[in-house]
């Protein structure tokens, strides 16, 4: 049950104002309770960190803090006063960083930071000055971004600062996280949070989700623990564990996080041969092999992304060569890659969903590429392999027939991996597959990735989980800069190493 | 879901949870409820409304429009529109028109009279013909549904004035009168139920089964709901679109030919302006204008709406001048109801 947050605690010194406070908080989706009787504080100068399973409730809360849902019951207290119903959350200097990215892709950086607030002189916009503030903002966060750029042209991980640099931009009080790094690679990672500390210091509250256990021991001075929409515990960060963190999450204990596996590795499946790609990728050689997880490690920019656009046929290549066994893939289409039994899950998920239907139709969408437009649907396989992986990845709610839109951000990252799991392509590309997934269902994920490479598919993982391509990959090519720097086999991975190679 | 219930959840999340659940049912079927609602107030309202013969009139008449709409609600949920189909119908019922009421002479050698299954299936061809391109122009050059249709309206409705050279059907040039075995399809009853409507219901119950049990319906769903979704899963969004056209041009001809079948005339400016009451069907009836979301029920039932609301007007002797601005003032209105529908829905 709720622990008071209230009462002062040893370690924590003088006892720091209470910027928000959420007093019995509800919220009830149509056929979906969300959260139940959630109470928390939120002080000035603590990083307070949100930690819970899919679906767990985290987002639909901070959605709540800033204004965009309204609390079915409960209050939100500032300064002791009950905020009104529809409060504009800028007033009272709350910031969110949004779990979806919520840029608008056509518009240009400085414009998505500054979006509806130009800076003016003279009555018309002073482009000048967004731009250089703009630029002033992003480099503080370590990036060094065009401002004029369209956003949609931008890796994930620069829209995910650029959405950070929007929020930090109107200086709020309050500034609230949802997983601000899960498309970010370490030295990015590392940037932010010295940001983060920086807030700290001079006094803002900051609320900060992840799945990251070993990131939230590093940066938080307070764990609060959601499970099924209620408050499990909330402790400081000296009385908590990772494991006592992971018992809370799902109420019970965790098994060894990270199975791990042999498998026969065979013949080569993929081979790429010099691929240049535009500046992204100048002259990119290697070969996946048959029940071989291959790793790529690389910082943003580093061209993963479009390593795995260009092999999908997302992206034209300039020169070089890409095999499919003994098929060539130049100027090729996705359908291409498809029938050459190649599967991308790309690192947007936004890409990758139909919002409106439910999980079935999502799950077998990549079925039906070499189907005949009039071909029957197999009705029963869908039925019964979106029950299967519902079962397996812990998909939450376990609805037939809720949108995806409405599933919290894990979870329809469950429902794509299954996609691509549940496809029969041998060659799978996955591009940060763990991406806002919690620990309980990882291990499961990781489980079944296993079994595909068993069988003898083929897994090129793009990560920026450093653990994970250690536990798993077979091999990781580390990449900077649009080469491949070095390969690495599985007796010299290690932490130090990706890092050493990759900066 | 009852993990979800936990025992500590006061009861007040209970009630919200059947009050949210009961709007979501109200919004769900809103249309139908209009529709009844309508239906009653009229049987009240004009005692010649909840007749036999006044039904059947009903239907024959908006027999045409519902298979319009069918066609429209394909173009819709991949995120297009058809503004084409009043122009298909046109065209296609005039060429068939055209051949039924004079012989055919080809090359100087005269065929005599087509038989009419013959005439039908060209029209039907010209349907099936007009829509491929259309969705021939969308697919090759990327250009809106929107323009390409617009476009490929005033073209097909010049095509069908070349066809009947500006005259109504049968008339100067004719040779004979519509055989009765045409006019039937569109005046017939069969079991004290309007032919039409049949014929109508043959269409939804193909096109429900196509969008459910195909893999062209989940393209559509998949192309309106995220086109970038399904261009990553290896469909393509060109095919997609031209099947759908092609539908919705196959079903349009044979709106216009039932049209021209009760009217016993055709007429390139026919059913002017009935793609917009089309469109109005479908929006109506619950799809989502941007794609991704609706279906066929839901546009038969905008339809019949559209349908009695102009009976009940007549019934009622409102002139057609107010007629127009209450058909134009419901859809603004339901438009405005779905948006806020979608809000309340998604978000708050
Ligand atoms: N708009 C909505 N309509 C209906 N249900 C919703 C809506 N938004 C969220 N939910 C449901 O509310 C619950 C909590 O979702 P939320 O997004 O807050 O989870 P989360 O803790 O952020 O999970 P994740 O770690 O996957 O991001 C989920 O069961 C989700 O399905
Ligand atoms: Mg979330």
């Amino acid at each position: 049950m709720a622990t008071s947050p209230a009462h002062a605690l040893p370690d924590t010194v003088p006892e720091a104002k209470v910027l928000l406070r959420l007093r019995n908080i509800g919220k009830v989706f149509p056929g979906n309770v969300a959260l139940c009787d959630v109470s928390l504080d939120i002080r000035a100068g603590e990083i307070h960190a949100l930690m819970g399973e899919n679906g767990a409730g985290k987002s639909t809360l901070m959605k709540i803090i800033a204004g965009e849902y309204s609390a079915t019951s409960g209050d939100i207290l500032v300064d002791g006063k009950s905020l009104p119903a529809n409060f504009d959350a800028a007033r009272y200097g709350i910031g969110l960083v949004h779990q979806e990215l919520s840029l608008v892709p056509a518009l240009s950086v400085a414009e998505n930071i500054y979006l509806g607030r130009l800076p003016r002189r003279f009555g018309s916009i002073d482009w000048r000055a967004a731009e250089r503030n703009a630029r002033a903002i992003l480099q503080r966060l370590g990036v060094d971004l065009d401002p004029r750029a369209p956003v949609g042209r931008l890796e994930v991980a620069e829209q995910q600062l650029v959405e950070i640099a929007r929020v930090l931009e109107r200086a709020p009080k309050i500034v609230l996280f949802d997983e601000p790094t899960s498309a970010l690679s370490d030295s990015e990672r590392s940037r932010l949070f010295d940001v983060i500390r920086l807030l700290k210091e001079e006094g803002h509250g900051i609320v900060y989700i992840s799945h990251n256990l070993s990131e939230i021991m590093a940066i938080s001075d307070r764990v609060t623990v959601l499970r099924d929409g209620q408050l499990a515990a909330s402790l400081p960060i000296a009385e908590a564990s990772e494991a006592k963190i992971v018992g809370l999450m799902v109420g019970q204990a965790l098994a060894q996080q990270f199975p791990k596996f042999e498998s026969d590795i065979g013949q080569p499946v993929l081979r790429v041969e010099n691929l240049v790609s535009g500046t992204a990728l100048k002259g990119v050689s290697f070969s996946l092999r048959q029940g071989e997880i291959l790793g790529v490690y690389g910082l943003m920019g580093a061209g993963q992304a479009e390593l795995a656009g260009a092999i999908f046929g997302l992206t034209p290549f300039d020169s070089g060569e890409i095999h499919a066994g003994e098929t060539p893939l130049k100027d090729h289409s996705a359908a291409d890659a498809i029938a050459a039994r190649i599967g991308l899950l790309s690192r947007d998920r936004r890409q990758s969903l139909i919002p409106m239907q439910p999980i079935a139709p999502n799950l077998s969408l990549a079925w039906l590429s070499d189907r005949a437009m009039l071909s029957k649907l197999e009705v029963g396989r869908e039925k019964r392999e979106s029950a299967d992986y519902i079962k397996m990845m812990r998909i939450r709610p376990p609805s037939m027939t809720q949108k995806l839109l409405h599933y919290s951000g894990g979870n329809q990252q469950k429902v794509i991996l299954a996609r691509w799991m549940s496809s029969g392509s041998k060659i799978l590309i996955f591009d940060e597959p763990t991406r806002g997934i919690d620990v309980g269902a990882k291990a499961e994920v990781f489980a079944i990735m296993s079994r595909l490479v068993e069988a003898g598919t083929s897994i090129l993982m793009i990560s920026s989980e450093i653990n994970e391509l250690v536990a798993l990959a077979d091999r990781v090519l580390v990449m900077r800069s649009g080469l491949i720097k070095v390969e690495l086999t599985r007796e010299q991975l290690s932490q130090e190493a990706l890092l050493l190679h990759s900066h | 879901m009852a993990h979800e219930m936990t025992t500590s959840s006061p009861a007040s999340t209970k009630a919200d949870r059947s009050r949210l659940a009961l709007r979501d049912i109200l919004f769900k079927a809103g249309p139908l409820i209009a529709l009844i609602a309508l239906i009653a107030y009229l049987s009240f309202a004009s005692p010649k409304f909840a007749t036999h013969t006044n039904f059947a009139n009903i239907g024959r008449q908006t027999a045409p429009l519902a298979i319009l709409a069918i066609g429209q609600t394909f173009a819709i949920l991949t995120g297009g529109i058809d503004l084409s189909v009043a122009a298909i119908a046109a065209f296609a019922s005039a060429t068939t028109a055209v051949l039924m009421t004079s012989p055919l002479v080809l090359f100087g050698v005269d065929l005599g009279y087509l038989p009419i299954p013959v005439c039908l299936a060209a029209g039907l061809m010209v349907g099936l013909l007009a829509g491929l391109l259309n969705g021939w122009i969308i697919a090759t050059f990327k250009i809106p549904d929107f323009i390409a249709t617009l476009g490929t309206m005033q073209v097909f409705r010049g095509v069908a004035l070349l066809t009947t050279q500006g005259q109504s059907v049968p008339g100067p040039s004719s040779t004979r009168e519509m055989p009765p075995a045409f006019t039937w399809l569109g005046t017939a009853n069969v079991a004290g139920i309007p032919a039409s409507i049949f014929i109508a219901l043959i269409c939804a119950g193909i096109a429900i089964y196509v969008l459910k049990f195909t893999a062209l319906g989940r393209a559509v769903y998949a192309v309106g709901g995220n086109r970038e979704a399904a261009r990553v899963c290896g469909i393509s969004v060109g095919r997609t679109k031209i099947y759908v056209y092609a539908i919705s041009g196959l079903l349009a001809s044979i709106a216009g030919i039932l049209l021209v079948a009760r009217l016993s005339a055709a007429n390139a400016l026919l059913a002017e302006g009935e793609e917009l009451r089309s469109i109005a069907s479908v929006v109506i009836g619950g799809t989502n204008l941007f794609g991704g979301e609706g279906g066929v029920i839901g546009s038969l039932i905008g339809a019949m709406l559209v349908g009695v609301l102009g009976n009940g007007l007549n019934l009622l002797g409102v002139s057609p001048f107010y007629q127009r601005i209450a058909q134009g003032v419901v859809v603004v209105l339901v438009v405005i109801f779905d948006q806020w529908r979608r809000r309340s829905l998604n978000k708050k």
